[in-house]
């Protein structure tokens, strides 16, 4: 029974929200959920369609035309050129274009490597598909980099795929040129397919070090997919939901080759039949109008970035951190020796997980939800994944209860007691 | 509120770009169709400045009643924001005195409701149309197929004998659109009988040696994929090549070599 399911976790982000939810003044940034609505030249978009009628139907499976071509310009002015007749599919957020992705191009048994720590439900629908993840420790002494050479090793005969995300969830890394040749070099070597989850690609903060290359908006990351002599083995994922600020709509798209793309598209039919035909007009307004709100989100984000990282650094004896270039998540580690981190972490250390029971407690004592870095795979462990895509007045709340905490912590213990569940 | 002051914007708008369009009397290439009408429109562009024309097209795709006023006239939308609207309505009074108004506009006609196109060729008269493809997109608000090809046979009807109308071959209900033009037809398409026709495609081709190079840009040295095109115009054949994957640019291809020959041709009067 359930032979499918047993190896499958409730994402843990999810299973902190849920607990969240139980406190009436908690402060969350464990979800990376934008705190902005969606744009209101997206909802306009939105309305119209509705008006004229047009959305009760299904779309055609990959998705309407006039969506699809619109992807097909705004991937050419990034230096990617795919037919959006046979080779741009709309999905009911990336996720499910990761799904279809996998279920496509894998047999049950296969191996796919993960650099990691990396978003949480990619494990899972790698087990989902009967495969078998293989995760390859990220280099934090170097930023969060590729380390080639351990992908090299995990590489097997199975090996069908490495699956990555970039920028990174959650170390908000922006892997350079070199890395991805790198990578691509490796796939080209052993037959394997890159995907690509690019869902963060429009919130880059730091060029500097980096290979991007400026365009209309402030600068870009480099991508795989702009390689023409890769385009049978790439595919490259988008969503809406962090960009536009539409993570409810569930609308993202993939592209890939055609010999490729005509595959997963008989399983996105399979699973879904099309992406749901309001989000995709939404989508569509997103496309034609929503490039002003991006380049304001990317500000605002940047902004953030900057304050969680001076709060940080008020608590550097808690936690040690790399700064983000991109996405909208800093990775702190919880800091080794005498520190109230440590004390929070030694009182966990029964358990095999110390940024569960850190989280945890942080939920529990003065309601602040960060997501453990297990979930983020074994290297994660250790650190914990905060969100700047919440709002200024949330992460200034939240760091004042963490101080508040932490500066407890520091008393003599006979003032200050810790209760681990 | 908001339906009266869009109404007046219209029409407000309608009639300064008409004003405008008859003191600078510009080239109009109108582009309709159901799909493809972006690529092409980049080609055309493309094509007229390789010809070193001045030249204007719709930025993004404005390509509606409001839109295609702003295209012209060179503005921004003010969207939903009558705050925005206000700057915008001043500067499109002072497009009548613009001084290096372009020779050419190259302009995008979107049809979605029935009466679209008759209301846009009401604000422009097009000296060469282009019918890129009609699909059952935007069917939805029309009765049927043929009231939707209707739309589209208002603008072959509306260009003079001096001009000309480039239409799709490959589409049956395009091609019937030849019967009731004025002016010249030139067809393209894969099929046999077009005047211009891709008799060849690769369309996995890596891109090197001799060729001729349309279409958007190459990156310098080293090899690229794209397609390659054997092209046959009065029993001459041409071989180029291009970087974007699919049919629709073999078909923005054509529609450049068309304006570029008849531009070519006709540019001392345009």
């Amino acid at each position: 029974m359930f032979n499918r399911t047993k190896n499958l976790q409730l994402s843990i982000i999810k299973q902190i929200e849920l607990r969240a939810a139980q406190y009436p003044d908690v402060i969350s940034l464990a979800q990376g959920v934008p705190n902005f609505d969606t744009p209101e030249c997206i909802k306009r978009r939105v309305e119209l369609a509705l008006n004229r009628g047009v959305v009760a139907k299904y779309s055609l499976c990959p998705g309407l035309p006039e969506l699809r071509e619109l992807i097909e310009i705004s991937l050419a002015r990034e230096n990617m050129f795919y037919d959006w007749q046979k080779e741009i599919i709309v999905t009911a957020g990336s996720i499910e274009g990761i799904t279809a992705a996998l279920l496509a191009i894998t047999e049950p048994g296969d191996e796919v490597i993960i650099p990691e720590p990396t978003y949480t439900s990619y494990r899972e629908v790698i087990y989902l598909a009967g495969c078998k993840p293989i995760f390859v420790s990220l280099d934090e002494k170097n930023n969060w980099a590729f380390d080639l050479e351990k992908f090299k090793q995990a590489i097997t005969d199975k090996t069908k795929a490495i699956f990555y995300c970039n920028p990174n969830n959650p170390t908000g890394t922006i892997y350079t040129k070199k890395q991805l040749l790198g990578l691509a070099e490796l796939a080209e070597q052993h037959n394997l397919y890159l995907i690509s989850d690019e869902v963060y690609k429009d919130f880059v903060f730091n060029t500097n070090g980096h290979e991007c290359e400026t365009n209309s908006r402030e600068s870009r990351i480099f991508s795989l997919a702009e390689l023409p002599k890769l385009r049978k083995r790439v595919i490259r994922l988008f969503s809406f939901s962090k960009a536009y600020a539409m993570t409810g709509w569930r609308v993202g798209y993939l592209h890939s080759d055609e010999s490729v793309a005509r595959e997963i598209l008989k399983v996105h039919d399979s699973l879904v039949t099309c992406a749901p035909v309001i989000s995709q007009y939404a989508a569509m307004g997103a496309l034609e109008m929503g490039d002003g709100n991006v380049k304001k989100f990317n500000q605002e984000y940047k902004k953030r970035r900057d304050l969680i990282c001076s709060r940080l650094d008020r608590l550097s004896n808690v936690f040690n951190y790399i700064k983000p270039d991109g996405a909208y998540y800093v990775f702190p580690a919880l800091t080794p020796g005498p520190s109230p981190a440590r004390a929070l972490r030694e009182r966990g250390a029964m358990d095999s997980s110390l940024s569960w029971k850190f989280a945890l407690d942080l939920l529990d004592k003065i309601q602040v939800a960060v997501v453990p870095g297990i979930a983020f795979g074994p290297n994660g462990e250790g650190h914990v994944r905060m969100s700047f895509g919440r709002s200024e007045s949330d992460i200034e709340r939240a760091f004042e209860r963490m101080e508040k905490l932490f500066n407890q912590c520091q008393m003599p213990k006979s003032k200050y007691q810790i209760n681990i569940k | 509120m908001k339906k009266v002051f869009k109404l007046l914007l219209k029409y407000y708008l309608k009639y300064i770009t008409k004003f405008v369009l008859l003191i600078h009397r510009p080239t109009i290439i109108a582009i309709a169709g159901s799909t493809n009408k972006t690529f092409v429109k980049e080609e055309v562009c493309r094509v007229l400045r390789a010809l070193e024309k001045n030249v204007r097209a719709n930025p993004r795709s404005f390509n509606t009643e409001i839109g295609l006023p702003l295209a012209i006239l060179y503005l921004p939308s003010g969207y939903n924001s009558y705050k925005n609207w206000l700057p915008i309505i001043f500067k499109s009074f002072l497009a009548i005195f613009q001084r290096d108004f372009p020779q050419y506009l190259v302009l995008e006609l979107g049809v979605s409701e029935p009466g679209d196109m008759k209301y846009l060729l009401s604000i422009i008269k097009p000296r060469l149309a282009i019918i890129t493809d009609i699909t059952q997109r935007y069917l939805e608000s029309f009765s049927d197929m043929d009231r939707l090809v209707g739309e589209y046979e208002r603008l072959v009807k509306k260009v003079k004998k001096n001009g000309l109308v480039a239409l799709n071959y490959d589409n049956i209900r395009i091609r019937n659109l030849a019967k009731v033009a004025k002016a010249p037809v030139e067809f393209f398409g894969l099929q046999n009988g077009a005047h211009w026709q891709a008799v060849k495609i690769n369309s996995s081709a890596i891109l090197r040696g001799k060729g001729r190079s349309s279409h958007y840009n190459f990156s310098e040295g080293g090899e690229e994929q794209g397609q390659t095109i054997k092209v046959s115009h009065n029993n001459i054949v041409k071989k180029y090549k291009i970087k974007y994957f699919g049919k629709h640019h073999i078909y923005s291809l054509l529609i450049g070599l068309i304006i570029k020959n008849y531009v070519t041709k006709h540019g001392k009067n345009n």
